[in-house]
């Protein structure tokens, strides 16, 4: 699967990340209904390659398209409405309001009341233990439960594309198995997925195709089965030896 | 020692050629302005202090001015002869008077701040937004008391304060042949000498282990915490240095203008202060200075002097509108406007430290260090020599174990976050402590490390209990601790990270940081080099000035651990360490954690949802769910323990070991 018409395109993004040239040159395809992954260590630039992508860090040179449309010097929160949306990093939930006041707040964008009741009722499908806590304050939530909750509140702006940052970090063995069978779940239900992982083995098992960078380059693509044996892969982010 | 505050030699020589000469100048050229340049210095000096509450420990104060005021009002009251003192009209009146002002000032800080900074930082602000309010209105009022009992007058129409009206004159300095009475350039002079002394000691402290102090704690008051650093001394020791400085100004303002009356230390005294600090920037000596020289100077002087030049200007064209300006009404104005566009262009101050432009080398040096090329692997011939002194004898036979924990019990509300929970870690012992998010393991490190207390149950380290202690003084008796989501000092260097790490260890006062004896000089350099062994032990050599923050996140764990290793701890805490790892870094500290067991005896307590981390090197694992303990034993039981693949595990964890 090579992704063909690509939903969302990187072409040649280079980008500054603080101090430090985070992005040298990054170009990547995201076809429609694929889950692709990014894969790398700290400091390769995974992050700000998600950044560029919703615009909160502005590449120096390089185009960013979504839907046939660029993007790169739009304004963060019109992106956010033009079906993208975003799982951080960190698990960042408004801690003092509640579970389901934090999932009212992904479909901010939104006025289609049916849809969104529509929707809300998906999203806590999908994470049921979600349901049992709708009215706890998300900060009393476990860091599974606060991950669950940050990947339903950008469920709930029905995105086109949905954008994972660490989804498996700090969660039991347990749970990252859920975690990744639920990221499989959303994309059969039709949204595409960007997803960034440091855990290579589990994103590259759900993952259609995948991309490996190394400081700020983009050093291996292939579909993901391939570089799940290749050896570069292998030695340097699964560990083996 | 990195010291931003120090100026090079010749730029120094040209600052005070130009200091000693400019009341000269201006008196050659008539300017008259050296008695608003005094005053502006006496302004700096109590900008500068309370840079010290405000910039260095990061306390927002509100009501700052309420001390300038005790300051001038103990001046007042002691060194004039309104309320008839026995210590005034004497030549020494003065030179003793300004010291009782700064202890009275500093007493004072101590009673106001001993309850109050126990609360957190919004909450202190009202106190001190209430206590500068209720100062002035204080002063006003006890200066006609009467106390009536029914008609009987035990006190009638006593005056403390000289009320509304003030008190009218203060006693000015006696030096011999020094005219401190009509001539403004020795009050120049003796305010400079005060304000230099001020900033020497103030420049020593903030480069000292008190200095640090204050500023982990402005950085992250419970990590400092639990860094060893005891947060309502530290706070309260900053809030009464600061007083006293304020104290100091406040007499010389007093005895400078002859007389004071409450008017001058209202809200808005305080407000312009806090402007002098944030316009130049928080924390920068340099940048106080400047805020001070600039607003006052721009009150004082200049806007005066635009006033006059636009009424010349209105005279001149014939404009009644310009002829009859006075800009000296608008000073809050442009004060409010100057502050506005200062914290949009420079939200960091005049002076703060800038973001340091992208060096040429930062791009090679960021490959370099890029995580494919892991760390060098931990060596046992770096492990710091001076943690293996600190070292248990590894002869002695101890059967002690180093923790002991039994029957620990904490509820959240209806929640059993630790329920009776048990465990127990020999001498050189690893323990792994697992479970599913949400079981308590973070509570667990919480309840040892005494951020919270038990409901029940008890903890022993050797045997004794540490229910009851602060988090500093755990960390004292022997236990240091990493965070899950790694709280650093953020805009602090490396080594001073690592430095606060031993503050436990160390011992240098206030006075020993200002006037710096041999044995603070060598403490300070011991500190030091062990700082840096440490940070070469953990893979961060040569990079002791870089800001934590800029650090890259598997850096910025390693730091962690070497702050919570430099305080000598019997037993380390290890909250998620490889989170966010790659499997090379990982290893590398798994080396890492081997090494401090078998070289220097520690003992570790490790959280950790890498199961090939845990089982690697852990002795024994506790397995905690709800709360409770659902398992204890030797990996291998762990491993194959059917209640720990249900909850914790999963079945793919066992095929993946087959495949793996």
């Amino acid at each position: 699967m090579s992704g063909g018409v690509g939903l969302l395109e990187l072409q040649d993004i280079h980008a500054y990340y603080g101090n430090i040239r985070a992005l040298k040159g990054v170009s990547l395809r995201v076809g429609r209904g694929e889950i692709v992954t990014l894969i790398g260590s700290n400091g390769a630039g995974k992050t700000t390659t998600l950044r560029t992508v919703l615009g909160t860090v502005r590449p120096l040179r390089g185009t960013v398209t979504f839907d046939g449309r660029r993007i790169d010097r739009v304004p963060t929160h019109r992106i956010a409405r033009l079906g993208i949306a975003q799982s951080p990093e960190g698990r960042r939930i408004f801690a003092p309001m509640t579970v389901l006041e934090n999932l009212e707040l992904g479909a901010f964008a939104r006025t289609d009341r049916e849809a969104i009741a529509r929707d809300l009722e998906h999203v806590l499908a999908l994470f049921p233990r979600l349901r049992d806590r709708l009215q706890q304050k998300g900060g009393t939530l476990s860091g599974g439960e606060q991950q669950m909750l940050a990947m339903g509140r950008a469920l709930m702006a029905h995105p086109d594309m949905l954008l994972l940052d660490e989804p498996s970090m700090g969660l039991s063995p347990i749970l990252v198995e859920t975690i990744f069978d639920i990221i499989q779940s959303i994309n059969r239900l039709g949204t595409t997925i960007l997803l960034v992982e440091q855990n290579a083995r589990m994103a590259l098992r759900v993952a259609h195709r995948g991309y490996v960078i190394q400081t700020g380059r983009i050093v291996l693509q292939d579909a993901a089965a391939a570089l799940l044996h290749s050896d570069v892969v292998r030695k340097a982010y699964l560990g083996e030896k | 020692m990195t010291d931003r505050d120090r100026l090079r030699p010749l730029p120094a020589a040209l600052l005070v050629t130009a200091l000693l000469a400019y009341p000269f100048v201006d008196r050659a050229l008539q300017a008259q302005t050296v008695h608003a340049v005094t005053d502006a210095m006496i302004y700096v000096l109590l900008a500068l202090g309370l840079n010290i509450v405000v910039g260095y420990a990061g306390l927002l104060d509100l009501g700052y001015a309420a001390f300038f005021a005790i300051g001038a009002y103990t001046m007042g009251l002691l060194n004039s002869p309104v309320l008839g003192s026995p210590l005034y009209g004497h030549a020494w009146s003065f030179w003793v008077v300004i010291w009782i002002s700064a202890l009275v000032s500093a007493g004072l800080g101590v009673v106001i701040g001993a309850p109050t900074l126990r609360v957190r930082g919004d909450y202190l602000a009202i106190i001190t937004l209430a206590f500068g309010e209720i100062i002035p209105v204080a002063i006003r009022n006890l200066g006609d008391i009467t106390i009536d009992i029914g008609g009987w007058q035990p006190v009638q129409r006593l005056n403390l304060t000289g009320g509304e009206n003030g008190v009218n004159p203060v006693g000015r300095p006696h030096l011999p042949g020094v005219n401190f009475d009509t001539d403004f350039i020795p009050w120049y002079f003796l305010i400079l000498v005060i304000g230099a002394a001020s900033l020497w000691a103030m420049s020593r402290m903030r480069h000292s282990r008190l200095g640090r102090a204050w500023m982990a704690i402005r950085e992250d008051e419970t990590a400092a915490d639990c860094t060893g650093v005891n947060p309502v001394k530290t706070k309260l020791l900053a809030f009464a240095l600061g007083a006293s400085f304020a104290g100091f100004a406040g007499s010389f303002y007093a005895a400078k203008l002859q007389a004071i009356t409450p008017g001058a230390f209202e809200f808005n005294v305080s407000i312009m202060l806090l402007c002098m600090v944030v316009l130049g920037g928080m924390g920068s000596l340099r940048g106080v200075i400047l805020g001070g020289m600039l607003i006052t100077l721009f009150d004082r002087i200049l806007l005066a002097q635009m006033t006059f030049l636009i009424r010349w200007i209105g005279r001149s064209l014939g404009i009644a509108a310009l002829a009859s300006v006075d800009l000296t009404l608008w000073r809050w104005f442009f004060f409010g406007l100057g502050l506005v566009v200062i914290m949009l262009i420079r939200p960091e101050g005049l002076a703060g430290r800038r973001v340091r432009p992208p060096a040429a080398d930062v791009d090679e040096r960021e490959e370099a260090l890029a995580l494919v090329t892991a760390p060098p692997p931990p060596r046992a011939d770096t492990v710091p020599a001076w943690l293996r002194q600190s070292a248990p004898s590894a002869a002695a036979p101890v059967t002690r174990p180093v923790l002991e924990v039994r029957g620990l019990t904490r509820r959240f509300g209806g929640l059993l976050a630790v329920s009776e929970a048990d465990l127990r870690i020999p001498p050189r012992g690893i323990v792994g402590l697992i479970g599913p998010n949400g079981a308590g393991k973070t509570t667990f490190f919480n309840l040892i490390t005494g951020l919270l207390r038990p409901d029940r149950g008890e903890i022993l380290l050797d045997g004794e209990s540490l229910i009851g202690l602060r988090p500093h003084a755990i960390v004292g008796r022997g236990v240091a601790r990493t965070f899950q989501s790694i709280r650093l000092f953020q805009n602090m260097t490396v080594l001073d990270n690592v430095l606060v790490g031993e503050h436990c260890r160390l011992l240098a006062s206030v006075a020993g940081a200002v006037l710096r004896p041999p044995a603070v000089v060598a403490e300070e350099a011991r500190a030091r080099d062990r700082a840096r062994d440490m940070l070469a032990f953990v893979g961060l050599p040569d990079r002791d000035e870089e800001l934590a923050k800029n650090l890259a996140y598997g850096d910025q764990r390693r730091l962690e651990i070497a702050r919570a290793l430099a305080s000598q701890p019997r037993l380390l805490l290890l909250d998620e360490p490889t989170a966010g790892m790659n499997p090379r870094e990982t290893d590398a500290l798994t080396e890492l954690i081997g090494l401090l067991r078998e070289e220097i005896g520690l003992a570790v307590l490790l959280i950790e949802h890498r199961m090939e981390v845990v089982m690697a090197i852990s002795d024994r694992i506790t397995v905690l769910d709800y709360g409770t303990r659902i398992a204890e034993g030797t990996p291998a039981e762990i491993r194959r323990d059917a209640k720990v693949i249900e909850a914790y595990l999963g079945k793919g964890y066992e095929a993946e070991l087959v495949s793996g």
